[in-house]
């Protein structure tokens, strides 16, 4: 009786080709998450020595990207706690101030170079878990309950987040539409 | 049509994301209709997407690091036991005598684009070929002055300098000076062999961390640059000698760096 239902669980499923074509979305999510271009890296290295420790949580079939940036966001939460407490006091999570340490990629034209830093400014400014939503929703496109499970949230704190961070957004461009200087 | 109203900004925010069922999306397209202001808004939600990603995606094209493409691949069966710091060590020694190294490339790359006039190894070559031609003078500080000379050096780059004995590889410290960089100064140190050909080293500090690279070489005017950052500094060594050996000697150099490093200085 060999019985459909007994798929051996123990099974390595998880794609390779695809966690590779996956990178260069895993470092620009890492890089929305740290702010910063090499502790970006290293969480995205982070994340796929836990992606394979982890590879028989994977279900075939489903998004591996959103279970990709579930993992990245525990890893960074953690990570980010251990720091917090080290260093007591966080200037990412802060409600003010632009983050630090982003970089332009080396091959943007001009005119990209100037947008990106712009767009950086501006979502720099939101508390991380609201921008972390905005970029989720709004640049990978993942649907609500995808964000929510990867926040591990309920979806209506995903739903008041998105909507938080796009009030400010608009209160931003709107308040100073000129003010925006670009860094390099 | 009556169900659709009145419209939240959950509702407005689904729909311009295209998170809506079609019959909703029906409901709000036609409710919207009759309420322009909410139409702008949802208008300004997509345009505010569309923004965010134009400027985002250029990131997508960067070259995936190679030690994160190693990552993602499937990790060996069984666990061989080598942790990936000696994985990233081998690939580095792998890549030091290719003498590729990407983030170099990006640098410099990065460096000419911020509008700085020469990249580090072609001032490293115009330095060279500017002071090492010069028979009477061609450093500041001789050699019998090495203490002086560094730790002069290292309080004007703000970096614990040391000076390379390259006398295993048949140069000698002639001695060195302070030399202008795009933003910083730079220090060189002079050498030279018994065929009275001569060699240089310039450091330079980098303001901020940066990743270790390999050596790259690059040919400037003529001039041989092998040139590589390690920690905070840049470090070029420029010479109008063998390829080959002007790589060796880079090595001897790179290794007593690395090593005086990671041993902190004594205090004075």
């Amino acid at each position: 009786m060999p019985a459909a239902h007994c798929r051996p669980l123990m099974s390595e499923t998880l794609p390779d080709p695809d966690l590779v074509a996956a990178l260069p979305r895993l470092r620009r999510y890492a890089r929305v998450l740290t702010g910063d271009v090499h502790r970006a890296d290293d969480l995205v290295q982070d994340t796929l020595a836990r992606a394979w420790a982890k590879r028989r949580l994977w279900r075939a079939g489903s998004d591996l990207r959103a279970w990709l940036f579930t993992i990245m966001h525990n890893v960074h939460a953690n990570q980010h706690a251990l720091r917090r407490r080290e260093l007591a006091e966080s200037s990412l999570d802060a409600d003010n101030g632009p983050v630090a340490g982003w970089e332009i990629p080396v091959r943007a034209t001009h005119d990209d170079r100037v947008e990106l830093a712009e767009v950086l400014l501006l979502i720099g400014r939101l508390p991380s878990d609201q921008r972390e939503v905005l970029v989720l929703a709004a640049v990978e496109e993942l649907r609500y309950d995808e964000i929510a499970h990867v926040q591990g949230v309920p979806i209506g704190t995903v739903m008041s987040r998105l909507n938080r961070a796009r009030e400010k957004l608009r209160r931003m461009t709107a308040d100073r539409p000129a003010a925006l200087k670009v860094v390099r | 049509m009556s169900p659709a109203l009145p419209l939240t900004d959950d509702d407005l925010n689904a729909y311009a994301d295209g998170q809506v069922p079609p019959e909703r999306a029906r409901e709000i397209a036609s409710a919207l209709e009759r309420e322009p202001a909410l139409a702008a808004r949802v208008a300004e939600i997509r345009r505010m997407n569309a923004r965010l990603r134009d400027a985002l995606d250029p990131w997508l094209d960067e070259p995936s690091p190679r030690e994160l493409v190693s990552a993602a691949e499937r990790p060996r069966r069984g666990r061989t036991g080598v942790p990936w710091a000696a994985w990233s060590a081998l690939a580095a020694a792998a890549s030091l005598t290719v003498g590729l190294g990407l983030g170099w490339l990006l640098r410099g790359e990065m460096l000419q684009e911020a509008g700085t006039p020469v990249t580090f190894q072609r001032q490293a070559a115009l330095t060279h070929a500017l002071y090492a031609t010069d028979a009477n003078r061609p450093v500041e500080i001789w050699a019998n002055e090495e203490e002086r000379l560094v730790r002069w050096l290292s309080k004007r780059l703000s970096y614990p300098l040391h000076a390379p004995n390259l006398n295993g590889a048949g140069f000698a410290l002639v001695g060195g000076r302070l030399v202008a960089g795009n933003e910083r100064p730079g220090a060189q140190f002079m050498y030279e062999n018994a065929d009275k050909q001569r060699i240089s080293l310039l450091v330079r500090k980098d303001g901020a961390h940066s990743r270790e690279t390999a050596f790259r070489y690059a040919q400037e005017d003529g001039v041989s640059v092998f040139y590589w950052i390690d920690d905070v500094c840049g470090y070029a060594l420029s010479g109008n000698i063998d390829k080959a050996q002007l790589l060796a000697i880079a090595r001897v150099a790179y290794g007593q760096i690395a090593a005086s490093e990671a041993t902190p200085p004594p205090k004075p």
